[in-house]
C-alpha cells in the first residue's frame, strides 16, 4: 500500500477487499483508533487467503484482539469461497530505521519492535554490577536525578486503567518498554484531570526500572518556557540547550502553553529534533489534537504527529467507581461498592473532581465518627451536588450523549458526518444550547471547532424531528433528565 | 466644619489607629456551623495533613480571611497580599486569599505552587467565594483546586453573630451590653465585618467621650456616621 508503483494483480484484488475493509472500519472506529491500528496494516490475497500484516508485534496483538474476527467476517461476505485470514508481522529494524531518519507527515504510529523481542537497549548493555540489582522501587528512587522532577507516586500501578484509556495505556507501557524506538513522539491529548501527567510520570518511572541510568526530565510546558527565557537572560542558553539534548526521555506537559511563544518553539523545535534523530524518547501531553492547536507554528504540529498520537477519554462509570474504590483503598478508608457508585454518578467530569469528593466524604466520616454510607455522602457532598445540578458543562453534556447513543466521545469532535454520529452530535449541540448559556461559535468551538452555522443548523434540525419524531423526543426528555438531575 | 471639630475628628482617629486590635487565630474565630472545616484547618499542618490542599469557599463574610490569617499566623506561612504576585514554587506553605481574583500569570503560579506541594511536600490554603467547579479560572487549576479537601464556610446565625460581637469587644476591652448587641443585630447591616467594625468603632467612640457602651451612645455614632 505504501509507495507501489506497478501493483500485481493480488495487490490490486487485496485493494479491492482492504478498500472495503477500510471503509467498514471507518465508518465503525474512530480516526484515532482507525490510524493507529488499520490503516499500518497491509494485506494481500491469494486463493482462499487473506494474509494481514502488521508492522509489529504490538498493533498485531491488538489487532488480534479486537478487530480480526470483524475481518473474517467481511472475507466471508466478500469472498464467494471460504477464505482464511491470517496475521502475520512484517517490517524490520532496517524499515524503522529509515522512517526514523526520514519521518513521514502522517499520523501512522512508527513500528517499535515486536514485543516478544528483547529491547536491543537491554540486549547491548552490560549486566548491571550487583550492588545495582535492587528491588524495582529502590532502584528507581537511587536513580532518580535531582531535576528530573519524576513523582515515584505516579507509576501504572496506581494508574486505574478502563476503556476511556487502555489504548493510552497501552501504549506508555510500549513506550516505557521501548523508548526511543518506536512512538516517537508519543503524544497524549485529553481534557484537564484525566491523568495525563500520571500517564508521564509513569512512563518515567517504568523507563528507570529498566535503566537505572536513563536521563529523564518531566517539565510542564510554562516551566519549560521560563526556564528557558531564564537561560537566555543569564548567557547561559548553551547550557540548557546542552542539557535538554543529552536527555534520554523528555516529557513536555500541556504543550498548549508554548502557544504564541515563538522564540520557545524554535528552541524546542531543534531539541525535538536531535532527540528524535538520536532515538531518544520524547512524550507530549496538551489538551487537544495536535492539529488543532491554535499559535503553534505548523512545522512542530506536523512533528508531534510523527510518532503515536492517543487520546484520554473521560472515565465512564465503571472506571470512576474502580478509581474511587482504588483511592479509598489507598486512604485505608471502608468504601463499599454502593457508595463509591453513587459518587461516581454524581461527579462525572474529571477525576480530579472525583478524588476531592472521595476525601470530603472520607474528612466528613472520619470527623464525625461515622461509616461511609451513601446517605453520609449526600450530606458530606450536599453543597458539591447543588453545585453540580445548576451547572452542566458541554464535556459532561457531549459525554452523556456520546453515552446515551453508545458512541465515543471523540466522535462528538469528529468530523464524520455518517447519521450514526451526526445525529447524536446534533442533539448534543442542541441540549448544550438549552442548558447551558454558550453560545452558538462557542459551542462549535466545542464540537472540533465547527462553524455557528453548523450548530444552528443542528438545533433547527432537532427541534424539526422532535416535533415529528416521538422517538427522538424521548430520547431528548431522557437526556435532559439525566443531565438536571 | 471648625477647627475644634476638626481636631476632635483627628484625635479620635489616632485613638482608632492605636488601639491594638487582637490579630486573627483560631481562638478567636467562632465556627459556629463551620466546626468540620475549623477542625480540618487545625490539622493542617506538617506532620498532620493527609491532603497538601484546603480549600475554603463561602460569601464575602463568612470568615475566610480570617481563617487564612490564624492559619499563616500559627504555621509562619506566606500569605501574598491581594493583587500581588505570587512566590514560585516551591514554597513549604502558602495561603491564597480570594483566588477569583488572580490575574493570568498569578494562576500559573498558583498552579505550579499546587504542583509543587503535592509532588515535593508542601501545605496550601486557599480561598474564594466559589466552589473549584465554578471558579471563572483555567480549568487546570480550577480542577486542581477541586482536588483538595473543600469546604464550604456557612455564615453564622445571629445567635452565634451575638456570641462573635462579645469575643470581639472582650478582646478590646470592651464590655458589651446584651441590649447593645440587639440594637446592632435589628439595626444596622447584618454581616459579619461590618458588625465587627462597628463593635471597634463603638469601642473608640466610647474611648474617646469617656462613655460605656451603651445603646444611646450606639445610636449616636451610628447617626454621626464616623469613619468605620
Amino acid at each position: 500500500m505504501r509507495g507501489r508503483l506497478s501493483p500485481p494483480i493480488e495487490t490490486r484484488q487485496m485493494d479491492e477487499f482492504w478498500s472495503h475493509c477500510l471503509a467498514h472500519f471507518e465508518r465503525t472506529l474512530n480516526t484515532q483508533q482507525l490510524n493507529t491500528w488499520i490503516r499500518p496494516l497491509t494485506a494481500e490475497t491469494a486463493t482462499g487467503l487473506v494474509t494481514v500484516a502488521a508492522p509489529n508485534g504490538f498493533v498485531a496483538q491488538w489487532v488480534r484482539d479486537k478487530f480480526l474476527p470483524e475481518i473474517e467476517q467481511l472475507a466471508r461476505e466478500y469472498f464467494p469461497g471460504a477464505t482464511k485470514v491470517v496475521l502475520k508481522i512484517v517490517g524490520g529494524r532496517a524499515a524503522r530505521q529509515a522512517g526514523a531518519e526520514s519521518p513521514p507527515e502522517r499520523e501512522i504510529p512508527q513500528a517499535p519492535p515486536p514485543r516478544e523481542a528483547p529491547p536491543e537497549r537491554e540486549a547491548a548493555k552490560p549486566a548491571r554490577p550487583a550492588s545495582e540489582k535492587k528491588t524495582p522501587a529502590k532502584a528507581e528512587k537511587a536513580a532518580i536525578p535531582d531535576d528530573s522532577r519524576i513523582n515515584p507516586l505516579f507509576s501504572f500501578d496506581t494508574f486505574v486503567a478502563g476503556k476511556a484509556n487502555d489504548l493510552a495505556r497501552a501504549a506508555a507501557l510500549q513506550v516505557a518498554d521501548n523508548p526511543g524506538s518506536g512512538y516517537n513522539p508519543l503524544f497524549v491529548y485529553g481534557g484537564v484531570g484525566l491523568g495525563k501527567t500520571h500517564l508521564m510520570h509513569a512512563i518515567g518511572n517504568r523507563m528507570l526500572q529498566g535503566n537505572a541510568k536513563a536521563r529523564l526530565k518531566y517539565i510542564h510546558a510554562d516551566r519549560y518556557v521560563s526556564d528557558m527565557v531564564r537561560a537566555v537572560r543569564s548567557n547561559s542558553y548553551d547550557d540548557f540547550k546542552r542539557r535538554y539534548d543529552s536527555l534520554d526521555l523528555l516529557m513536555v506537559d500541556d504543550i498548549q502553553f508554548f502557544a504564541g511563544k515563538e522564540g520557545t518553539q524554535e528552541q524546542f523545535f531543534y531539541t525535538f529534533n536531535t532527540l528524535i534523530e538520536d532515538h531518544k524518547q520524547v512524550i507530549i501531553t496538551s489538551d487537544t489534537f495536535p492539529k488543532d492547536m491554535e499559535g503553534i507554528e505548523e512545522r512542530l504540529k506536523s512533528r508531534f504527529s510523527w510518532g503515536l498520537t492517543v487520546m484520554l477519554e473521560p472515565p465512564e462509570l465503571e472506571m470512576r467507581v474502580a478509581i474511587l474504590l482504588d483511592k479509598a483503598r489507598l486512604e485505608k478508608a471502608n468504601l463499599d461498592e454502593g457508595t463509591a457508585f453513587f459518587i461516581a454518578k454524581q461527579v462525572r467530569s474529571n477525576v480530579r473532581e472525583l478524588e476531592g469528593a472521595l476525601k470530603r466524604v472520607i474528612a466528613f466520616a472520619r470527623f464525625n465518627k461515622l461509616s461511609i454510607s451513601i446517605e453520609l455522602a449526600k450530606e458530606a457532598l450536599k453543597d458539591l451536588l447543588a453545585v453540580q445540578n445548576r451547572q452542566i458543562s458541554i464535556e459532561n453534556i457531549q459525554k452523556t450523549v456520546a453515552d446515551y447513543f453508545k458512541i465515543k466521545v471523540a466522535d462528538m469532535y469528529s468530523k464524520k458526518r455518517t447519521r450514526n454520529l451526526a445525529r447524536p452530535r446534533q442533539m448534543a449541540m442542541y441540549v448544550a444550547r438549552e442548558l447551558t448559556d454558550l453560545s452558538y461559535p462557542e459551542i462549535g468551538q466545542a464540537f472540533g471547532g465547527r462553524d455557528h452555522t453548523t450548530v444552528l443548523h443542528a438545533c433547527g434540525k432537532i427541534e424539526e424531528l422532535k416535533a415529528s419524531d416521538q422517538n427522538l423526543r424521548r430520547d431528548y426528555n431522557l437526556l435532559i433528565q439525566v443531565l438536571t438531575g | 466644619m471648625n477647627a475644634t471639630r476638626l481636631t476632635l475628628r483627628l484625635m479620635r482617629q489616632l485613638i482608632l489607629d492605636l488601639r491594638p486590635d487582637s490579630p486573627p487565630d483560631f481562638s478567636n474565630y467562632l465556627p459556629g456551623p463551620n466546626v468540620e472545616a475549623l477542625a480540618a484547618l487545625r490539622a493542617h499542618a506538617p506532620g498532620c495533613a493527609r491532603e497538601p490542599l484546603l480549600y475554603l469557599w463561602g460569601e464575602a463574610g463568612v470568615g475566610k480571611s480570617h481563617l487564612l490569617r490564624a492559619w499563616a499566623g500559627a504555621l509562619g506561612a506566606v500569605l501574598p497580599g491581594a493583587g500581588a504576585p505570587l512566590p514560585e514554587p516551591p514554597l513549604p506553605v502558602l495561603a491564597v486569599d480570594d483566588v477569583d481574583t488572580l490575574d493570568a500569570d498569578n494562576q500559573i503560579l498558583l498552579f505550579g505552587l499546587i504542583n509543587s506541594a503535592r509532588e515535593q511536600g508542601g501545605l496550601l490554603l486557599a480561598s474564594g467565594t466559589l466552589p473549584p467547579a465554578q471558579l471563572a479560572l483555567r480549568p487546570d487549576l480550577a480542577t486542581r483546586l477541586a482536588q483538595g479537601l473543600v469546604f464550604r464556610l456557612l455564615p453564622l446565625s445571629d445567635a452565634d453573630k451575638a456570641a462573635a460581637l462579645t469575643i470581639r469587644a472582650e478582646g478590646r476591652g470592651l464590655r458589651l451590653p446584651e441590649e447593645v448587641t440587639r440594637y446592632l443585630l435589628t439595626h444596622s447591616r447584618r454581616d459579619l465585618p461590618r458588625l465587627l467594625a462597628t463593635v471597634d468603632a463603638l469601642d473608640t467612640f466610647s474611648l474617646s467621650r469617656k462613655r460605656p457602651a451603651s445603646v444611646p451612645l450606639l445610636k449616636e455614632l451610628l447617626q454621626q456616621r464616623l469613619p468605620l
